[in-house]
C-alpha cells in the first residue's frame, strides 16, 4: 500500500497522481491522508520515482472537474479523484459522467462545492467597521462563515468584483482572505485577530436589515419547509435574521396566517385616502 | 418618521409582487473603481423568508399613498393601512447599506400612484439615477412600471434598470373593470410594447447604451376573480410571444386586512399557483403549448403535475426508448428534467443506457418507469391504462397545502 499524504493541496495531489499514473500503480494499492494507519493489512511503501513509463492523456476538461470536486471536504476525498483519473486514462470516459456510479459520486461533489460557493456568495454577512477602527485596521467590512468545504480561495473574487475599492475580509474556521482594495491576500491558515475581529464586530446598524425581513416575510404563506430546503440549518447562526426565523413562524402559526400583514403594522393607526387624492 | 419605521410599513406594502429575482443582467464588476455592485447573469437568493420565499432585493414600495382603489390591493386609496414615504435619497441609502452587507444583490421599486402616473414615473426614475449616476451602483434594479407614464419616461427607465415590469393585475377587461376601475388592460398592454420596442431597437447592436438586459416581466392574481387556468395559460404565452415576455409570475390572491367584499375571504390553494409555476415553465423551457396541456380542461389537475398529466393524455407516444429518441421528446417524460436529458445524450454517446444509469441520474423512476424503454428494461405497465396509472401516480393531497416557489 503507498500512503500518501498532499495537505489537502490540488497542485500536489495532481504531481503525486501523474507519477502513479506513469507507474501503471492502481488506484487499491494507493491512499491519502490519515486512514491508513487504521489499516492493519496497510504496509507503507514508497512512491517509485521518476515519471514512469505510462503517457497518460486524458481530456482537458477531466482536469478542471477534478480540481473543482477535490474541493469536497469528506471520505476518500483524494483516492476517488485518483480512482477516476485512472479509468479515463485506461480508455473508460464513462468514469465522468454521471450515468456511472464512480462519475455520479465525481458530478455529485462537483455539485456540492459549486453549491458551498453560492452559499457564500448568498449568506456571507459582513459588518461595516466604525470609521476609527476601519481607519486603524485599514478594513472597512468583516464577515465570519463557515463553508463546508474548500471554496474560500476560489471563489472569494465575487466580492471583489461587487465591493469596488472596499477593503473587506472573510474569516473561517480553517482558512482566511482578505482585499485591500487592490489585491486578495488569501491564508490557508486563518490568523487569530482576523477571525478575532470577524467574531467580535459591534453592529449597531443591524436593526434596518432586521426590520426588512420581518415585513418581507407574508405569514398567510408560511412555509418552514421550502425556508430549510434552500437555507439550511447550520447557516442560520451566522445570518442575523437567523433568530426571526423560529419568532416569525411561531407568530404565523398563532393567528397571524389569516392575512399578509405583519402585526405591528395592523396595530398602527391607518389613513384612508379620499377620491380626490385627499386625507379621509 | 423613523427610517425603520417607514421601511416596515412600506416593505410589508410591497410583499405582495411576488418577483424577487435578480438574474440575467449583463456582465458588470466594480472591481478597482468607485462605487459599488456587480452582476453576471446569475442570480443570488441572499436569504429566504418563513413563507419559503428567497430575497434578492431590497423590494419596497416609494410609497404607499395611492389614488387607485384596486380591490385585490392592501394599498388602495380606501384601505385601512398607515402610510409612508420614502425620500429617493432614503431609498438610495438602505440599498447601498443592505448592499454592501450582501444581504441583497439590488432594488425592486415600486410606488403607490401619487399625483399623476407621470410624476410617480419621474420618482421611480431619480432614484435609479441617483444609485447609477452618482453612486456609480452596479448591482440588478428593478422598477416597476406605471402603465399610463408617458412612453418617454418608460424609455428612461429602461436604460437605467435591468427589468421593468408591467403589472397586468387581473386576466381579462371585464375583471380589470370591475376590481381596478382605474386600471386599463390597453394601457398595461402599450406599456408593454413600448417596452418591447425599446429592447428591440438596441438587439443585435453591441455599442447601443442597454435597455431593460435582463428583460420585462409581469404579474398577474390567482384567485381573486373566476379565472380559469386555461385563461392564463393562453394569455401568458401570448404575452410571452408578443412581447417577449421573460417570466409571467403568477401571485396566489392573498387575503389583506378588511377586505372589501369584492373580493374572496380566503386564498386560493397555493398548489394551484405551483401547477401554474409548473405548466409555465413547461411552456418557456420545454416547448410544450398551453393549448397541449390544457386541452378541453378548464383548469389543470391538482394532483399530477402537468407534464405528467400531458404524458398520461398521450399514451401513444410512450414508451420512449431512451437510447434513440430525440432530446426534445426525453424532455416529455414525466419524471425526467431537461439536466437529466443532456446527461442521457452525453452518456449514449459513450455506450447504451441501462435501467441503473437512469437511477444514478436521479430521475424521478416512480414517475418515469411506465414511459421508458432501456437496453435492459421494458415497462410491464405500458398495457396499463391511464386512470389506473394516474391513481397509482397522484400525489397525496395533504389537508395542507404546500406552496412550493417556482
Amino acid at each position: 500500500m503507498i500512503a500518501l499524504d498532499c495537505g489537502d493541496d490540488f497542485a500536489i495531489w495532481r504531481d503525486q497522481a501523474r507519477q502513479l499514473l506513469g507507474h501503471g500503480i492502481d488506484p487499491a494499492t494507493v491512499t491519502w491522508g490519515q486512514t491508513w494507519m487504521d489499516d492493519l493489512l496497510a504496509v507503507p511503501t514508497p512512491l517509485p520515482a521518476g515519471p514512469g513509463p505510462f503517457h497518460a492523456r486524458v481530456p482537458a476538461a477531466l482536469l478542471a472537474q477534478l480540481e473543482q470536486a477535490g474541493r469536497y471536504r469528506g471520505e476518500q476525498r483524494w483516492n476517488l479523484l485518483y480512482e477516476v483519473l485512472w479509468r479515463v486514462a485506461h480508455g473508460d470516459r464513462t468514469a465522468m459522467l454521471a450515468g456511472d456510479r464512480l462519475g455520479s459520486e465525481l458530478q455529485r461533489r462537483i455539485r456540492q462545492v459549486g453549491r458551498e460557493a453560492h452559499h457564500l456568495h448568498a449568506f456571507v454577512r459582513f459588518v461595516p467597521l466604525p470609521e476609527a477602527l476601519a481607519e486603524q485596521l485599514q478594513l472597512d467590512l468583516v464577515a465570519y462563515h463557515e463553508p463546508a468545504h474548500d471554496i474560500l480561495d476560489s471563489a472569494s473574487a465575487h466580492f471583489a468584483e461587487r465591493l469596488g475599492r472596499q477593503r473587506w475580509l472573510i474569516a473561517t474556521p480553517h482558512d482566511g482572505i482578505r482585499y485591500d482594495g487592490a489585491q486578495l491576500d488569501y491564508r490557508r491558515q486563518c490568523p487569530q485577530d482576523w477571525r478575532q475581529w470577524a467574531r467580535n464586530a459591534d453592529d449597531p446598524g443591524a436593526e434596518l436589515w432586521l426590520a426588512y425581513y420581518r415585513h418581507t416575510f407574508n405569514p398567510a404563506r408560511l412555509n418552514p419547509g421550502a425556508l430549510r430546503q434552500h437555507l439550511p440549518g447550520r447557516f442560520w447562526r451566522h445570518l442575523p435574521e437567523g433568530p426571526l426565523i423560529p419568532e416569525l413562524v411561531g407568530q404565523a402559526r398563532h393567528g397571524k396566517q389569516r392575512d399578509g400583514q405583519a402585526l405591528e403594522i395592523g396595530r398602527q393607526q391607518g389613513k384612508r385616502i379620499g377620491a380626490g387624492g385627499t386625507d379621509r | 418618521m423613523q427610517l425603520t419605521a417607514k421601511l416596515g410599513i412600506l416593505a410589508d406594502a410591497a410583499k405582495y409582487d411576488a418577483s424577487c429575482a435578480s438574474s440575467g443582467a449583463p456582465k458588470r464588476s466594480s472591481r478597482g473603481r468607485d462605487g459599488l455592485g456587480a452582476t453576471d447573469g446569475m442570480g443570488i437568493c441572499h436569504s429566504y423568508t418563513p413563507d419559503g420565499r428567497c430575497v434578492s432585493l431590497l423590494k419596497v414600495l416609494l410609497t404607499n399613498f395611492c389614488l387607485y382603489d384596486c380591490q385585490y390591493c392592501v394599498n388602495r386609496r380606501s384601505s385601512n393601512v398607515p402610510r409612508a414615504r420614502f425620500s429617493p435619497e432614503e431609498v438610495v441609502r438602505l440599498t447601498l447599506d443592505f448592499y454592501r452587507r450582501n444581504c441583497i444583490s439590488g432594488l425592486f421599486l415600486s410606488s403607490g400612484i401619487i399625483r399623476s402616473a407621470d410624476y410617480t414615473m419621474e420618482q421611480l426614475i431619480r432614484v435609479a439615477r441617483l444609485l447609477r449616476e452618482e453612486h456609480a451602483f452596479r448591482g440588478y434594479i428593478h422598477l416597476k412600471t406605471i402603465p399610463d407614464a408617458d412612453p418617454l419616461l418608460i424609455e428612461e427607465a429602461g436604460r437605467l434598470a435591468d427589468r421593468l415590469s408591467v403589472n397586468i393585475e387581473l386576466p381579462t377587461d371585464a375583471s380589470l373593470q370591475r376590481l381596478a376601475p382605474e386600471k386599463r388592460a390597453s394601457t398595461i398592454r402599450q406599456a408593454m410594447g413600448v417596452i418591447h420596442h425599446g429592447q428591440q431597437a438596441v438587439a443585435g447592436e453591441p455599442r447601443a447604451p442597454r435597455f431593460t438586459p435582463a428583460g420585462q416581466s409581469t404579474q398577474v392574481i390567482v384567485g381573486a376573480d373566476a379565472t380559469d387556468d386555461s385563461t392564463l395559460l393562453r394569455n401568458a404565452e401570448s404575452l410571452y410571444q408578443g412581447y417577449g415576455l421573460k417570466r409571467v409570475y403568477y401571485s396566489a390572491f392573498s387575503p389583506i386586512p378588511d377586505s372589501p367584499s369584492s373580493v374572496p375571504l380566503a386564498a386560493p390553494p397555493l398548489l394551484r399557483e405551483h401547477r401554474l409555476y409548473q405548466a409555465d415553465f413547461l411552456l418557456r423551457g420545454y416547448g410544450y403549448k398551453a393549448g397541449e396541456l390544457l386541452g378541453e380542461a378548464g383548469n389543470l389537475a391538482l394532483d399530477i403535475d402537468p407534464k405528467l398529466a400531458w404524458a398520461l393524455a398521450n399514451r401513444e407516444v410512450f414508451p420512449l426508448d431512451v437510447n434513440r429518441a430525440e432530446p426534445a421528446l426525453l424532455a416529455r417524460i414525466p419524471g425526467i428534467g431537461l439536466r437529466s436529458v443532456q446527461r442521457m445524450v452525453a452518456l449514449r454517446r459513450e455506450r447504451r443506457i441501462r435501467y441503473d444509469d437512469l437511477i444514478q441520474l436521479r430521475c424521478v423512476l416512480e414517475k418515469a418507469r411506465p414511459f421508458i424503454v432501456t437496453s435492459d428494461y421494458r415497462p410491464a405497465q405500458a398495457e396499463l391504462r391511464s386512470g389506473l396509472l394516474r391513481a397509482r401516480l397522484r400525489e397525496p393531497q395533504a389537508p395542507v397545502q404546500m406552496g412550493l416557489w417556482g
